[in-house]
């Protein structure tokens, strides 16, 4: 089995019992920014394709009497489906509404006097581009009361929400990142030190700066390693607590905190990009702290 | 020659020494040996003068190079200089791992030598436990465990006793005879005086060679 042989005593000079720490927390806090990015998106995803190619058409209630109501339906059922690329136009019916209404209604019968607006799902044919705007035209003009809606308005906050939450995930991934190689910058700069005679002397013996630069290396990448495989743990123990409260919240707009095969792929390599950006800024400190010896 | 800009240490220097000669250099304390020897082993690049090792000028090689010069340079340190946390057998394997030898190839190597110069049964002790002379053993067998073209060693004998003196000095010599130039410095006169070596004087603003085998 592979076995780095260490000739500086890097595991005795306390950054064996700080650096892994830190690291733990950095990747504990990617994991959950990471998730928690991910799983907006999922949904913010879901409900896109649910709003994708349908439209509503809401007609408002009036003072009119309840046949009225009955002809304004008729009369903008049948303008829809004359509409070419209309593949269906289904009132929804008042239960349907009244079960929709539940998180603000409660449970059980809307009174009828409650003036609930009439709803139409529409459906439209694969790949069929509507002018909107004419069509919302036509249909309150001939029905007082309808409106037309596209779901414009939500599909581009639902986008920007998700954008906005991706951006704000990988700052906050970025800060941690940042974080982690100063804590790696601090402690190799701390061995250096501390280790100094011993790195003049493998060099009065012939040790090339790459050599002296490995085995920081090595050394920063165990114990970022070891840490980070503790803060996917942790992290993962978190978003399975999130996961069965989020579950059990039924009907809840919250996303559902489930973690695919994919995105655990994408989590288990914070511990892996921890190790190699500490790897890296050990590398390059050592490198610069070398060049100023003779 | 000097190794610092504001500071002369050595001054009107002037010496060759042949591939696979053997010199003693010697002077009364604060004339400079451990000055001429930091410059011979490239622990300092002098500030003026020339100084050439294995056909380069130290003062114009590039950083880059000098490991590799290092490496063909075997060096005993007066104070030893052995790195407490490893053991005996791991400050001898020390020069060959920075040589990227392969690590199969070291073992045999280093107990051998180890063996040789009279600590097998110290192999895996750490330098605090070991004797000065134990010590100055141990920092022999790393100096020359690599088989180096150049050995410079400051006051090798000084902590060993009349046997393992003799026996480091045979040591030295066959290393010697196998084209390894040596520069032992010492102040011990008896110790010159048993060899038929040239012997390098280094006073105070005086410097000459002595002997001419």
């Amino acid at each position: 089995m592979f076995r780095q042989h260490f000739d500086l005593p890097l595991g005795e000079d306390g950054s064996d019992r700080f650096v892994p720490w830190i690291i733990a927390v950095m990747v504990y806090l990617a994991t959950l920014s990471v998730a928690a990015g991910m799983a907006v998106n999922r949904s913010v995803d879901k409900w896109n394709i649910g709003l994708e190619g349908t439209i509503t058409v809401e007609i408002v209630a009036s003072n009119a009497p309840v046949e009225d109501a009955g002809k304004r339906m008729d009369r903008a059922l049948s303008i829809l489906r004359k509409t070419e690329g209309v593949r269906s136009a289904t009132p929804i019916s008042r239960d349907e509404i009244s079960k929709l209404l539940e998180p603000w209604l409660g449970q059980g019968d809307v009174p009828l006097t409650l003036p609930i607006p009439q709803l139409i799902d529409v459906r439209l044919e694969a790949g069929t581009k509507l002018d909107f705007d004419a069509l919302g035209t036509l249909l309150e003009n001939a029905v007082p009361g309808a409106r037309l809606d596209d779901h414009q308005y939500w599909t581009e906050r639902l986008t920007g929400f998700g954008r906005s939450v991706q951006i704000t995930s990988a700052f906050i991934v970025m800060l941690v990142a940042l974080a982690g190689a100063g804590t790696v910058v601090f402690a190799t700069r701390a061995g250096l030190e501390i280790h100094r005679e011993v790195i003049e002397l493998m060099h009065l013996v012939g040790s090339r700066d790459s050599y002296i630069a490995g085995q920081f290396q090595a050394h920063a990448m165990s114990l970022s390693l070891r840490g980070g495989v503790v803060g996917l743990g942790l992290g993962a123990a978190t978003l399975g607590v999130l996961s069965g409260i989020t579950a059990s919240i039924k009907g809840s707009f919250l996303p559902t905190v489930t973690i695919t095969a994919e995105a655990w792929a994408v989590l288990a390599a914070l511990p892996l990009l921890a190790g190699l950006i500490a790897t890296m800024t050990a590398r390059v400190t050592v490198a610069r702290a070398l060049q100023e010896m003779p | 020659m000097g190794y610092s800009a504001d500071e002369e240490v050595l001054r009107g220097i002037n010496f060759h020494l042949k591939p696979g000669s053997f010199h003693f250099l010697t002077g009364p304390s604060g004339t400079g040996k451990t000055s001429l020897l930091r410059l011979m082993y490239l622990a300092h690049r002098a500030s003026g003068g020339v100084v050439r090792i294995f056909n380069q000028d130290i003062a114009r090689t590039r950083r880059a190079v000098l490991p590799g010069l290092r490496q063909r340079i075997g060096v005993v340190f007066q104070d030893f200089r052995l790195l407490d946390h490893l053991s005996a057998r791991d400050n001898v394997a020390l020069t060959l791992r920075i040589g990227r030898v392969r690590e199969d190839a070291i073992g045999e190597r280093v107990t051998e030598l180890l063996d040789w110069v009279g600590l097998r049964d110290h192999l895996d002790a750490k330098p605090p436990t070991l004797s000065d002379g134990e010590k100055q053993r141990v920092a022999i067998a790393r100096a020359v465990i690599g088989r180096p073209n150049l050995l410079v060693a400051d006051e090798p004998t000084g902590s060993v006793d009349e046997y393992q003196g003799v026996r480091i000095m045979r040591l030295f010599k066959e290393l010697n005879r196998i084209g390894t130039t040596v520069v032992i410095a010492t102040h011990d006169r008896r110790l010159i005086s048993q060899f038929n070596y040239p012997v390098m004087e280094l006073g105070h603003g005086t410097f000459g060679i002595t002997g001419n085998k």
